[in-house]
């Protein structure tokens, strides 16, 4: 995550690039990772992109190991829990019930995402 | 051949080593000839060049020790190169540990009927880049076709996790093997087992308590009037069998409350004596109470930077045969405050543990069989070979002649489960949960259905998954970087980032190449270590460009795009691509750890010695007793290097590198508490960089800039305060970025900075180019052409001179960043 990019918060945020909800147990967190990355091994375009609050970004198996790293490390966990939950809502629609999977194709950027971020604000100076 | 996996693991250890299989079920401790899982890492090669290795060439330490070597692990990756007189050959240190390796590959096929291509090997975890590269070609010396390599304390942690299941909670292993120590944090949750980080010493192990108790044998004879000098090579074999009864008696006190240490005829300058000594266990646990004290602090040091306080830990695995040491169980216990976990056997639970990471990483090591003719369409599966998780995922890709099938069905061995039926993907990829048996090996089929339901039979038509743990990506335990050339690192992976890992960088050129320049090289050091200078990291590998591999000048300032990547085992791929000439370079050269003449090693310590003494002066000067006690408390192991040269100068080659490695982190010691005298002065550097920041951001700066340099000069106080010094310098690096941002909106700025820089033309890299842009600038100037001065101003401060001291220090980089 490049610090100097506050919407890398967002945009790389562990549990988009892995499309897990905040409470995701260990093992979801784990499972989750383990498609992704063997998915990616096998070349599936359908994971190539995952939705964030500002529109489809891409990945690749580093981001996913990144991510799990991330997320295996509860002190990291908390804090981007904390910036995951505070994303706007109509944020990515995931299946909880089953894989973490996105639901859906990953759509352009959430309706009002920006402004409800505050980005336009602050970069429109 | 065995139907089921054979999954290989070796303990390449300083005194003994051990290979184990895993099954995928059960491990199995591989005996040697002589019926012992335990084979002492020795060689031995007679004048006919025949070569012994283990208990038989152990026999011949005393008698015949010239062509008899121990303990080559603590040189691996260094240039010394071991002599064999009676065959006259001279071998490598990893060269030796390649004929164990072989050794144990053997005892494997005399025991299993297969001789493994593929094994996990392990290494400590504070082993070096050169060192694991060392470690990792013996294995292919040693007839394995593929190797992975893993950290000593991940292996043991597998293990234990493996035999001890589901706690949860932090547990540390405390690994002391016969010449490195390390310790690990671990973490086990939901079956995931993570390393937190790691520590250690790569030169402090059973062998120094063999020489503890050697020294106090030493002593004792001196008091008798027979003078035994570790400086004196005459007294070389009188040593060694000294140390050779020291190391028996070292193991009767583990039982005993003292130990005879008998030598018949010992031969010191010509006169002959028996020693007949008797140590108690006091004596012995007085001399060897520092090592172990040493090895807590390191413990103590890891659970704080970890935030870990007194009874945080579950359990303390212990691993190494000196751990059954009773004094030392005593004191990790009371330090660390856990248990220690039942039932794990300390000699052979690394090589358990190798065994079972190469099942997790699925590298069977038996060869590759031949492919049966093909029965149906191709499917790529992707699964994990061994696992914690119940219903982990089975992903898969449909090869070619397999358009025809439209679904997956996986059905478990037993018959008692089986998926649905999982519709491919247009581009013939699925994904599909299978449910394990808890604990065991389960195998499952998998098939294709076609458009109307039939059942095709795929290629390969079955595989097998392992219930048992997941293992989290081992923490990188040095950070790696690239020296440049103004003694700077530019960090690419920090300590505690998860392997493997890979990063690029785009650096710059200080100095323009000239193709066929015979010995002119572009170098790019790549450095090992937690410190921002160079020169006071350890240099673990070069990637050079040669001047006669180009086929046209490179210039100064010429993009380098710099990936450095390191796998799982710590091995290290580095890619140099200019796109200017449109070539990649890849070759690293791995430095072994070049040979320091034993006169420099005394010049060092000398030195190092006066500057600990001026730096001591200062503290008290200061009132300073915080560093006053840490140069105290660090002193003694000056005293402990002058001993090790002395020992190498009578012939202990390990000594020397123990001399070598204990003056490097004084060094670095020495250059911390130095930064840490400067902090006024660093005090005052923060206050000028806000100063001068605030000025421009105030005149130029937007709001979010004038409130992000308060937040940061607010934060930079706070890292002041927590004396912090990595923190204050990243803060301030921001203050001053704001500043100059702000500097260069003033309409005059870019005009300041060409005249700044016109007038050191001179001093450029390329004077004669520099020349040509000050004329062109000029011109920009006289048409109030801001864009050209600006693009004129960035292409003058890439020729900027590069200052050859500091050149020197980075280890000779050719490369900085703009």
């Amino acid at each position: 995550m490049t610090t100097g990019d506050p919407l890398a918060l967002w945009r790389s945020n562990p549990f988009f690039v892995l499309e897990i909800a905040t409470d995701a147990t260990p093992t979801d967190v784990e499972r989750a990772g383990q498609r992704l990355l063997a998915l990616l091994a096998v070349g599936s375009a359908n994971v190539q992109t995952y939705p964030t609050p500002l529109g489809p970004a891409t990945r690749d198996a580093e981001q996913v190991r990144q991510a799990l790293a991330a997320l295996r490390d509860p002190e990291q966990r908390v804090l981007h829990e904390l910036w995951a939950s505070v994303a706007p809502t109509g944020g990515p629609a995931t299946d909880h019930n089953n894989t973490g999977v996105c639901a859906g194709p990953c759509a352009g950027p959430w309706e009002e995402a920006e402004h409800a971020l505050g980005w336009s604000a602050l970069w429109a100076r | 051949m065995t139907t089921r996996p054979l999954y290989v693991g070796i303990d390449l250890g300083t005194t003994n080593s051990t290979v184990a299989v895993f099954d995928a079920e059960e491990i199995t401790l591989i005996r040697n000839s002589l019926g012992s899982v335990l084979t002492p890492s020795v060689v031995r090669i007679d004048a006919r060049g025949n070569v012994t290795v283990g208990a038989r060439a152990r026999r011949f330490l005393d008698t015949d020790p010239a062509n008899t070597r121990s303990e080559f692990k603590r040189l691996m990756g260094t240039t010394h190169q071991l002599e064999f007189p009676a065959s006259g050959t001279l071998r490598r240190p990893e060269e030796l540990s390649a004929e164990v390796l072989k050794s144990l590959r053997q005892d494997v096929a005399d025991q299993l009927g297969v001789a493994p291509e593929r094994a996990v090997v392990s290494v400590p975890a504070l082993f070096e880049l050169h060192q694991t590269a060392a470690a990792s070609n013996a294995a292919m010396r040693a007839g394995f076709e593929r190797v992975e390599l893993i950290q000593e304390p991940v292996a043991s942690a597998i293990a234990a996790g493996w035999t001890q299941g589901g706690s949860n909670g932090p547990w540390l292993v405390y690994d002391l093997g016969g010449g490195t120590f390390d310790v690990s944090l671990l973490e086990t949750r939901e079956g995931l087992l993570r390393v937190v980080g790691h520590d250690g010493d790569n030169f402090l192990g059973g062998r120094d308590l063999d020489r503890a108790l050697m020294d106090l044998a030493i002593a004792r004879l001196a008091a008798d009037g027979i003078v035994i000098d570790r400086a004196n090579p005459q007294h070389a074999r009188a040593l060694r069998q000294l140390r050779l009864a020291a190391e028996e008696a070292k193991i009767e006190l583990t039982r005993a409350s003292e130990a005879p240490i008998f030598i018949a005829g010992l031969d010191v300058d010509g006169q002959v004596v028996d020693v007949d000594l008797i140590v108690t266990r006091r004596d012995y646990e007085a001399a060897i109470g520092p090592l172990i004290d040493r090895s807590l602090a390191i413990c103590t040091r890891l659970l704080a930077a970890n935030g870990l306080g007194d009874g945080a830990l579950e359990r303390v695995v212990l691993v190494g045969g000196p751990t059954v040491t009773p004094l030392l169980r005593e004191r990790v216990r009371a330090v660390l405050g856990a248990d220690f976990g039942e039932g794990l056997d300390p000699m052979t639970l690394v090589a358990q543990g190798a065994a079972l990471f190469a099942g997790t990483v699925a590298l069977d090591g038996r060869p590759a069989a031949k492919a049966p003719p093909s029965t149906g369409p191709r499917v790529w599966l992707q699964f994990p070979a061994m696992t914690s998780d119940l219903t982990p995922f089975v992903v898969g890709k449909l090869l070619e002649q397999a358009n025809t099938i439209k679904q997956i069905k996986i059905t478990r061995s037993d018959g008692e489960w089986q998926s649905d039926p999982t519709p491919c993907e247009a581009d013939g990829t699925f994904a599909v949960m299978v449910r394990l048996l808890p604990r065991q090996n389960t195998s499952f089929e998998v098939q294709g259905l076609d458009s109307s339901g039939q059942a095709v039979t795929l290629q390969p038509a079955s595989f097998s998954i392992t219930h048992g743990i997941t293992l989290g990506d081992p923490p990188l335990s040095r950070s790696v970087g690239v020296a440049l050339a103004d003694n700077r690192v530019q960090v690419y992976f920090n300590r505690g980032s998860p392997l493997p890992i890979r990063r690029t960088f785009v650096l710059h050129t200080v100095e323009t190449v000239h193709p066929g320049t015979e010995g002119h090289v572009l170098k790019v050091p790549i450095v090992q270590g937690e410190f921002a200078w160079a020169h006071l990291c350890r240099l673990v590998g070069t990637l050079e460009i040669p001047s006669t591999e180009l086929s046209a000048p490179l210039p100064v300032g010429s993009e380098v795009e710099l990936m450095l990547e390191l796998d799982r085992g710590g091995q290290l791929r580095a890619q140099a691509r200019i796109a200017d000439i449109d070539r990649i370079f890849d070759q690293v050269a791995l430095l072994m750890t070049p040979q320091v003449s034993l006169e420099t090693l005394a010049d060092a310590l000398h030195k190092l010695r006066t500057r600990a003494a001026d730096l001591s002066r200062a503290a008290f000067l200061d009132r300073s007793g915080k560093t006053a006690a840490r140069l105290s408390a660090a002193v003694p192991r000056l005293d402990e290097a002058e001993q090790n040269i002395k020992a190498a100068r009578g012939g202990d080659l390990d000594a020397g590198e123990q001399a070598r490695r204990i003056l490097s982190d004084f060094d670095a010691l020495l250059a911390e508490i130095e930064a840490e005298q400067a902090w006024p002065e660093l005090g005052r550097k923060i206050e000028e960089s806000f100063a001068m920041a605030v000025s421009w951001v105030a005149g130029y700066g937007n709001d979010a800039e004038r409130s992000t340099l308060n937040e940061t000069y607010q934060a930079c106080k706070r890292a002041f305060v927590a004396r912090d010094a990595d923190e204050v310098e990243r803060q301030r690096a921001v203050i001053e970025r704001l500043g100059l941002a702000a500097y260069f909106r003033h309409p005059g700025a870019w005009e300041w900075e060409f005249e700044r820089c016109a007038a050191r033309v001179g001093e450029s890299t390329d004077v004669r180019r520099a020349s040509e842009l000050v004329a062109k600038g000029r011109e920009a100037v006289r048409q109030r052409d801001r864009e050209a001065i600006e693009q004129i101003v960035r292409e003058l401060w890439v020729l900027s001179p590069v200052d050859h001291d500091e050149q020197k220090l980075g280890h000779g980089s050719g490369l900085r960043k703009r």
